[in-house]
């Protein structure tokens, strides 16, 4: 049996000031958390970090988030300032990475990412479009007729006969196998 | 939008040379750390190994 647990609604008492970013940041002007953020970099720790990961091929928007995160859990920025001095951080890592020698992806580019297109959608799909006509037709080669997830065959999807569905509804008693039995009885 | 894509496109901006226009406007265009001054950075980085010196302006007349 547990004893040591938090008793219902402590958290709702708990003291949460202790959180650095809970209380006012250190740094609310722009000039002053750029110097903070480029001086934090002239640490030989943090430069070896820095260089560390370029050299992993960690791009440089992933560092600078992480640095910025780092330095919002400790207090010292809001997160929209942080924001806002990420092109000057990312910037600053870009130019001492080039003056060092390493290659380094920005992590800016987007030219990677496949553009969703209708085209590619249609195509994804299974879906042709005919030219002329303009008229949609779908490919049936992909589609399972097996299975659970399978298309119904045609005598699936056929309506029941006038007198099923009529018993179905209840408005004809359906015919039971017992009751032949019964009667020859 | 999260951090990381907020964090990506404001380094995008920021190599396009463009700053948010409200902090401009907030600073009253007395930035220090602009597009600019990087690119001098890395001019003077590239020429001598040194950073820029901004000459701060005098106020008095």
């Amino acid at each position: 049996m547990k004893f040591d647990a938090p008793i219902p609604g402590a958290n709702l008492l708990a003291d949460t000031r202790n959180y650095p970013w809970h209380r006012p940041p250190d740094l609310t002007e722009y000039d002053e958390a750029v110097d903070y953020m480029l001086e934090k970099l002239t640490q030989p720790e943090q430069t070896e970090l820095v260089y560390s990961l370029l050299d992993i091929e960690v791009s440089v928007t992933t560092v600078t988030s992480a640095l910025l995160m780092q330095a919002i859990a400790k207090g010292k920025l809001p997160i929209d300032l942080a924001i806002l001095i990420a092109g000057p951080v990312a910037r600053y890592i870009q130019i001492i990475a080039e003056s060092e020698g390493f290659k380094y992806d920005m992590g800016t580019d987007d030219s990677d990412r496949v553009k969703i297109t209708p085209t590619l959608l249609k195509q994804s799909l299974g879906i042709i479009e005919d030219e002329e006509t303009g008229q949609v037709a779908i490919l049936d080669d992909d589609i399972p007729t097996e299975g659970l997830m399978g298309r119904p065959s045609l005598e699936e999807t056929e309506a029941a006969p006038a007198d099923e569905q009529a018993a179905m509804l209840g408005m004809m008693e359906a015919p039971e196998e017992g009751d032949e039995d019964v009667q020859m009885a | 939008m999260t951090f990381q894509e907020a964090v990506k496109k404001s380094i995008i901006q920021f190599m396009d040379g463009k700053l948010p226009k409200n902090l401009m406007e907030m600073s009253k265009g007395e930035l220090y750390y602009t597009p600019e001054y990087f690119d001098g950075f890395e001019q003077s980085l590239e020429e001598d190994g040194e950073a820029p010196e901004i000459e701060e302006e005098d106020d008095e007349v």
